[in-house]
């Protein structure tokens, strides 16, 4: 009897492991809605059901089943990751290996060429050329890796220099229209005006940090490409002379004078820009709900993106989000593209942004939405979006570049040392990273 | 004979299930370390693995980023080991003494040991910012703002001291109850001899307490070798990688990086170096503790 009894609990805890793993194998009328008849296409989101940005994905996901009725089903599946992303693409990664990955999955935009290079998603179905003008351009780019497109976005993002009305009116500075942004020497003359200003404020006339993770090349990697610089070479496998070139070397010195002459604080200072103690600040698109909800106080502006004194009027503001992508084992590619088009669209980017307030990918969608015509802040980093976005740099060795870059920032924007010396330290480390893919 | 036999077979069914799941979540993937440590395992790209035989280890070896992590985590365990190890004493020998809200400092110095490392980082950073309670405090008795976790210099100190706050409770308890089960006979005869405090200190409670030594020793250098939490929250390794420590470095390059050949490779240096240590550690506690008895039976 006892005997009985622990035999039966050990080959139930077994069993209940081993279901845990293996692969899914779904039927009609397994889930709700499935149908015979239909193609099965699962799905996998990057956040959790419970916030505003799930329910809209899972609202745009029944939208997508009803309208394709009798020919799609969509089974969307919630992943939770934590800030820097890490539990989502750990289960990514897991997948991988356990050959368990769903049809489509949402990637983030820098993450697309290492995905695609190492043959984790696949380009999609062709889009008819209708189809893919409805896009913004910053989408297709981020999108396409080695001339084929593997991932649509959910949805954009911008990040605008926030000024602070008040302050430049009391400084007498007016600001210029998005044909024709500050120079580096021009914003420079500005930050010596405002000095005195601000230190009466007990503030600066800069809200900025290089902060670690992602937003350290997100939001200032335009400094280098308004200089006429890149991080990686058009193919995306060479550093060497790109990442360490002269151009690179005066943009990151060009920080480096930010903090030297203190027009920012060397530490970060929390709420500086909120609390009126800071005239510029860069900051997500984000930022101006945040000012509008909690510091109505604050009469916000978006200044047009700071540009070198080198710049010849190219793209080079930021942008990038997540995006939906099919993985290698969908085997229905032209399902699976469906419903990337389908989640990246004019109704699920109204939607999405209804929500979330992020930033839609199709032109239709930002017609849509009045507050990117009424408000004047939301309207300026739409343009800058459309008329000046630039992609981050597209290679398989990304996180390391994003990493260098954020550390090359704070050891010679922070600590002095030696611009060029650090970018060819830089350079080395991301050559070793790169040998997996240029010695194929 | 029947009965031992289904004895042991009940004693397998306790045991089985936690088998089960070390093995399954502990021994396995030990051993799956062990075998991606020689391999360029790549977390895109599995089915192009290969052996590489001891190329992660060469890498890491030469690795300017793993020595500095490296340095760093040392830096962190000479200050962090003694700090907290003294402290805790220190505040078990207070708290023995005190005989007011005795509970209240026991929970007091206990409540940061419960709380997530997460927190406890969020926390102190606030504490650490440059308009923060610390440098407002400072100000107050003349000193300019510190920077603190934001320079190359105080990042690793500042950490190492939050996290000496963070974990100091735990072997206080420890002490605490080690300092409760010495015989108060032992201490009634010094009084008779007319020990002094320090004699008493030195020759009863410190040997009393010698078994306990070892064992806090060790989980706090352990411990501290493991510190990756209060860098990854507070400082992000920088500045400069100053607070860029070895398990940060391997998750970074295992996760991040998706290299999880070399990030294994380096988590067996890091799992060798710590076992020497600790070994080391035993080594040397354990004689000291022969020499005493020594001591002891020839004072005898």
């Amino acid at each position: 009897m006892k005997k009985g009894i622990s035999i039966g609990i050990i080959s139930l805890l077994l069993s209940g492991m081993l279901s845990g793993c293996g692969q899914k194998n779904v039927n009609p009328g397994d889930v709700t809605g499935y149908d015979e008849g239909e193609a099965y296409i699962s799905m996998w989101v990057h956040t959790i059901e419970d916030t505003p940005e799930g329910q809209a994905y899972k609202e745009s996901v029944e939208q997508f089943n009803e309208k394709f009725n009798g020919t799609y089903f969509a089974d969307l599946e919630f992943i939770p990751r934590n800030d820097s992303g890490g539990g989502y693409s750990d289960k990514i990664n897991a997948s991988v290996m356990s050959g368990d990955l769903p049809d489509v999955i949402t990637v983030d935009g820098p993450n697309v060429a290492a995905y695609a290079a190492n043959g984790i998603i696949q380009p999609l179905a062709e889009l008819t050329d209708e189809e893919r003008s409805v896009y913004l351009d910053s989408i297709l780019e981020q999108g396409t890796y080695d001339d084929k497109l593997y991932a649509l976005g959910a949805m954009e993002s911008s990040v605008g220099l926030y000024y602070n009305k008040d302050i430049l009116q009391e400084a007498g500075i007016s600001v210029p229209d998005a044909e024709h942004p500050w120079t580096w020497s021009e914003f420079t003359e500005i930050l010596e005006q405002l000095k005195p200003v601000m230190a009466e404020k007990s503030g600066y006339p800069l809200d900025m940090t290089f902060p670690v993770g992602e937003a350290s090349i997100y939001y200032y990697a335009p400094f280098i490409w308004s200089n006429g610089g890149d991080l990686v070479s058009e193919d995306g496998l060479t550093v060497d002379s790109v990442f360490n070139s002269q151009e690179n070397i005066s943009a990151i010195k060009y920080f480096r004078s930010l903090v030297e002459n203190e027009y920012m604080s060397k530490a970060p200072i929390e709420k500086l820009f909120e609390s009126g103690r800071a005239a510029f600040k860069f900051d997500g698109a984000w930022e101006v709900n945040t000012i509008y909800e909690s510091y109505p106080d604050i009469e916000l502006g978006v200044a047009p993106y700071v540009v070198s004194d080198n710049w010849e009027g190219g793209r080079y503001t930021p942008t990038g989000s997540w995006a939906y992508a099919a993985t290698s084992k969908a085997k229905n590619i032209e399902a699976a593209t469906e419903l990337v088009k389908w989640m990246s669209g004019t109704d699920s980017g109204v939607l999405l942004f209804e929500n979330t307030k992020s930033m839609p990918s199709t032109y239709a969608a930002y017609d849509q939405i009045t507050l990117f015509e009424d408000d004047e802040n939301y309207k300026a980093l739409y343009e800058q979006l459309r008329d000046y976005g630039h992609p981050r740099p597209k290679t398989p060795v990304y996180p390391q570049v994003s990493t260098s870059f954020q550390q090359a920032l704070e050891s010679v924007g922070l600590s002095g040392k030696d611009a060029q010396k650090e970018l060819d330290k830089s350079v080395e480390r991301i050559n070793a990273k790169l040998e997996r893919y240029t010695r194929k | 004979m029947k009965s031992k036999r289904s004895n042991s077979l009940m004693g397998m069914a306790f045991f089985g299930p936690a088998l089960l799941l070390l093995t399954l979540f502990l021994f396995l993937p030990m051993l799956l370390t062990l075998i991606f440590s020689f391999t360029d395992y790549f977390a895109l790209s599995p089915d192009l693995t290969h052996f590489v035989g001891l190329e992660n280890f060469s890498k890491i070896f030469k690795d300017e980023l793993f020595s500095s992590a490296f340095w760093n985590t040392v830096k962190f365990v000479l200050i962090i080991v003694p700090a907290q190890s003294l402290g805790a004493l220190g505040l078990a020998l207070l708290i023995n003494k005190v005989t007011i809200c005795k509970k209240y400092f026991k929970v007091a110095f206990f409540i940061p040991v419960v709380m997530s490392l997460a927190v406890v980082s969020n926390l102190w950073m606030q504490i650490y910012s440059p308009e923060g309670i610390l440098n407002t405090m400072l100000s107050n008795i003349g000193i300019n703002t510190q920077p603190f976790i934001h320079s190359a210099d105080q990042a690793l100190p500042s950490i190492a001291i939050m996290s000496v706050w963070q974990g100091v409770g735990y072997q206080m308890i420890i002490f605490l109850g080690g300092l409760q089960a010495i015989n108060p006979a032992l201490y009634e005869a010094a009084e008779m001899d007319h020990a002094s405090g320090w004699q008493k200190f030195k020759d009863i409670t410190l040997p009393e307490l010698k078994p306990l030594c070892v064992f806090v020793f060790i989980t706090i250098t352990i411990g501290a070798f493991r510190m990756i939490v209060q860098p990854m929250v507070m400082t992000g390794g920088g500045p400069s990688h100053s607070t860029y420590t070895l398990v940060y470095d391997i998750y970074e390059t295992g996760t991040v990086n998706w290299e999880i050949g070399l990030a294994s490779a380096m988590a067996i240096v890091f799992t060798v170096f710590v076992v020497i240590l600790t070994i080391i550690q035993t080594i040397m506690t354990k004689d000291k503790e022969g020499k005493h008895a020594n001591k002891k039976t020839k004072n005898g």
